[in-house]
């Protein structure tokens, strides 16, 4: 999914390991992310991020002069910056802290590069999604900001569930997301029994994005389980 | 409580038994001096054979010789009252000279009944008189007003009864008051008893009359308290050490599998060594699944785990289990056929989430780690007799016969007391079972229809929240 519009993004890396710091840096260099500013402690974090202004915080829990916790809480002081956590402490209580705190994402270390990648362009997604481009489909484009499908220049508007279910596809392009996963989206907690509902709006939304409904492209069954919303890549 | 009153119970059983016995044997006693004492209507019957052995004739009344031989075996004297006179015609030879030789009617009257002159007599009659016999004074006591209320010998079997029970009851009553205080005192020590297996500290008054054993439970409480405390020191202090070299492990593994992950997709590498990269990375990615499961093992096995149970849905997080496998495998490799009825889209149980997850996460790991070429895994949930079955098949090599006995039956060496490190089999099916057991729950395995391996997890049904 294109996700160009995020790479420039300013991320503050905090991590005490000088070995982790470059790894990380080299991880996301190869996902296209290009201003990064690493920091080994707290108070060079604080420092560094008054002059950088980061759009988002990479952070390690234990840091020679303090916690990853307590950074967090500083930083939100002076801006509303997106946190994700990169610890090796992964019990529960410290996961469960994080989120409280308000963290958007928790990794957990070791970590593969790959998913490290998924979770800071999914944090960033979901932090500035008011600046998502058009999502591009094998045979139409989404405008989540219009709400409607752009298909061979007609405008087709999408209603608010199909809205709600695209949007939840969207933000895992390529990866499946549950049948459960998908009601809870459209139709919020207990949402059980919606299952014909749902896939009433699926047949819908091919209608609209898809050029032959009956043989989809795009938006494809994974039987049983749910549904894989395939994007083309810019 | 109910041991008391069962101590009580079996008393009172013991008393009444006692009771019912003992009055058994007082009546067959009775009854060996009632035939005792039938013998003492001997006088009376010695009277009248004395009586018939006393001949009138002209002379006078003559006793004939047996007569005079029974009255002598007797050692009574004997006088013959002529019915008209009213004076002794006849007396034997040995009367004593106190006896007086003439009666009025309120005498004779006296004499049926009682003593002449202390010595208890027994009267006759005869074709002229009364024959009467006296017998040494010691020799009978006589009842001389046996007479008895009508209505008491009417009643006798209810009065029987009555004194029985009232008896009964008296018994009882003096048990209650004399066992009270020891009752009192056994309770808490019974309490004392029941509560030590609980591992609860016990701490009983040391005074009353079992004080003594009041204070060795005192004693024992505080020893199992002590071995406990020291018990569970020993078992924080391994899971910590767990825990510590598994935190310890994550940032160098970071690296490791970080770089790893770079070379495998670097296009600047040679085949051959983008392969070796990925090699070092899927044995990382092994290192980092053992820490972790060592580290969720011990903490389950030491009861360190909080587990945060609420009502889910397995259908809903068994699926999700099964989709985030599938969206880390874009290989395709290893497909997942969801096996569920469709009809079923609720199967409610109280777990933690992310335990369960966890597990099922585990049985599909486990299906990969042992079919390195590749399999069809098959994944179902489904509602049974109260419980939800959650089963994983696959279609790959599976196991003997043998590895599934030593599966089913053999300790995993962690939860092993004795020598077993050849028990080497993965940790991740000895989680599959403690989360299982954690959630009152099971996990059983064995051979697939689909030809490999199987595992279900049985969990007991929450109530429906749907409906």
């Amino acid at each position: 999914m294109d996700h160009t519009y995020l790479q420039d993004k300013r991320i503050l890396l905090v991590d005490d390991e000088q070995e982790l710091l470059d790894l990380v840096i080299s991880v996301l260099h190869s996902g296209g992310y290009r201003q990064i500013a690493p920091a080994k402690t707290m108070r060079e974090a604080l420092a560094l991020a008054r002059q950088f202004q980061p759009e988002l915080a990479i952070l390690d829990v234990m840091l020679p002069d303090g916690n990853g916790f307590e950074l967090m809480e500083r930083l939100r002081r002076e801006s509303d910056c997106p946190v994700l956590f990169l610890t090796a402490r992964g019990e529960e209580e410290d996961i469960f802290r994080g989120f409280g705190l308000g963290a958007d994402d928790y990794v957990v270390k070791p970590f593969l590069p790959r998913e490290l990648l998924y979770r800071v362009t999914a944090v960033l997604r979901r932090s500035y999604k008011g600046e998502r481009p058009l999502v591009r489909l094998k045979n139409s484009a989404i405008d989540f900001s219009r709400a409607e499908v752009v298909r061979g220049g007609e405008h087709i508007p999408l209603t608010a569930k199909e809205h709600e279910i695209l949007s939840a596809l969207c933000r895992n392009a390529g990866r499946i997301v549950t049948i459960d996963a998908l009601c809870q989206a459209a139709w919020g907690d207990n949402p059980f029994g919606y299952e014909n509902s749902l896939m009433a709006h699926i047949r819908r939304i091919r209608e609209k994005i898809e050029a032959d409904p009956s043989r989809p492209v795009s938006l494809v069954t994974a039987k049983g389980l749910g549904y894989k919303l395939l994007v083309e890549e810019k | 409580m109910k041991n008391v009153l069962k101590l009580v119970r079996r008393f009172v059983g013991l008393l009444v038994l006692s009771f019912v016995l003992l009055s058994a044997v007082d009546l067959l006693f009775f009854a060996g001096i009632a035939s005792r004492q039938m013998r003492n209507a001997r006088p009376w019957s010695t009277a009248e054979a004395v009586a018939a052995a006393l001949t009138e004739t002209e002379t006078g009344p003559v006793l004939s010789e047996e007569g005079a031989a029974l009255l002598k075996a007797s050692g009574a004297w004997a006088i013959l009252i002529d019915d008209d006179t009213k004076t002794v015609v006849w007396h034997s030879g040995d009367l004593p000279d106190s006896v007086p030789l003439s009666y009025s009617l309120s005498d004779i009257s006296d004499l049926t009944r009682g003593y002449i002159d202390g010595c208890p007599t027994f009267p006759s009659g005869t074709e002229t008189g009364l024959l009467v016999l006296g017998f040494p004074r010691t020799s009978f006591w006589k009842h001389q007003w046996p007479s008895w209320d009508y209505r008491l010998i009417a009643h006798a079997p209810q009065l029987v009864l009555a004194v029985a029970a009232a008896n009964l009851l008296v018994i009882f009553l003096i048990y209650a008051a004399a066992n009270g205080r020891l009752l009192r005192s056994v309770r808490p020590i019974v309490e004392g008893i029941q509560a030590l297996p609980s591992g609860e500290p016990v701490r009983l008054r040391e005074s009353g009359l079992l004080s003594e054993i009041a204070l060795r439970l005192n004693e024992t409480s505080q020893v199992l308290q002590s071995q406990k405390e020291q018990l569970q020191k020993r078992e924080t202090a391994q899971a910590n050490w767990i825990a510590g070299v598994s935190h310890d492990i994550r940032t160098p593994l970071s690296t490791v599998m970080g770089y790893a992950g770079q070379l495998c997709a670097s296009p600047g590498l040679a085949e051959e060594d983008r392969r070796r990269a990925a090699l070092i990375l899927r044995q990382s990615e092994r290192i980092r699944d053992l820490v972790s499961d060592l580290n969720l093992a011990s903490r389950l096995e030491y009861d360190m785990q909080p587990l945060r149970c609420r009502e889910e849905n397995a259908v809903a997080l068994v699926r999700q289990a099964a989709v985030d496998f599938l969206n880390s495998d874009p290989e395709g490799k290893y497909p997942i056929e969801w096996d569920t009825d469709e009809s079923l889209s609720v199967c409610p149980v109280r777990a933690d989430r992310e335990l369960l997850k966890r597990a099922v996460a585990n049985l599909i790991q486990n299906s990969i780690r042992h079919n390195e070429d590749g399999c069809t895994i098959h994944v179902s949930v489904a509602k049974e007799a109260g419980n939800c079955l959650i089963r994983m098949e696959d279609d790959g090599t599976g196991a003997t016969e043998e590895q599934l006995a030593a599966l089913n039956t053999l300790p995993h060496y962690m939860a092993c007391g004795e020598d077993c490190g050849e028990q080497r089999h993965g940790l991740g099916l000895l989680l599959v079972r403690q989360i299982a057991a954690s959630h009152g729950g099971r996990a059983d395995i064995g051979r697939s229809s689909y030809g490999g391996f199987a595992v279900q997890i049985t969990l007991p049904l929450a109530k429906d929240p749907v409906s």
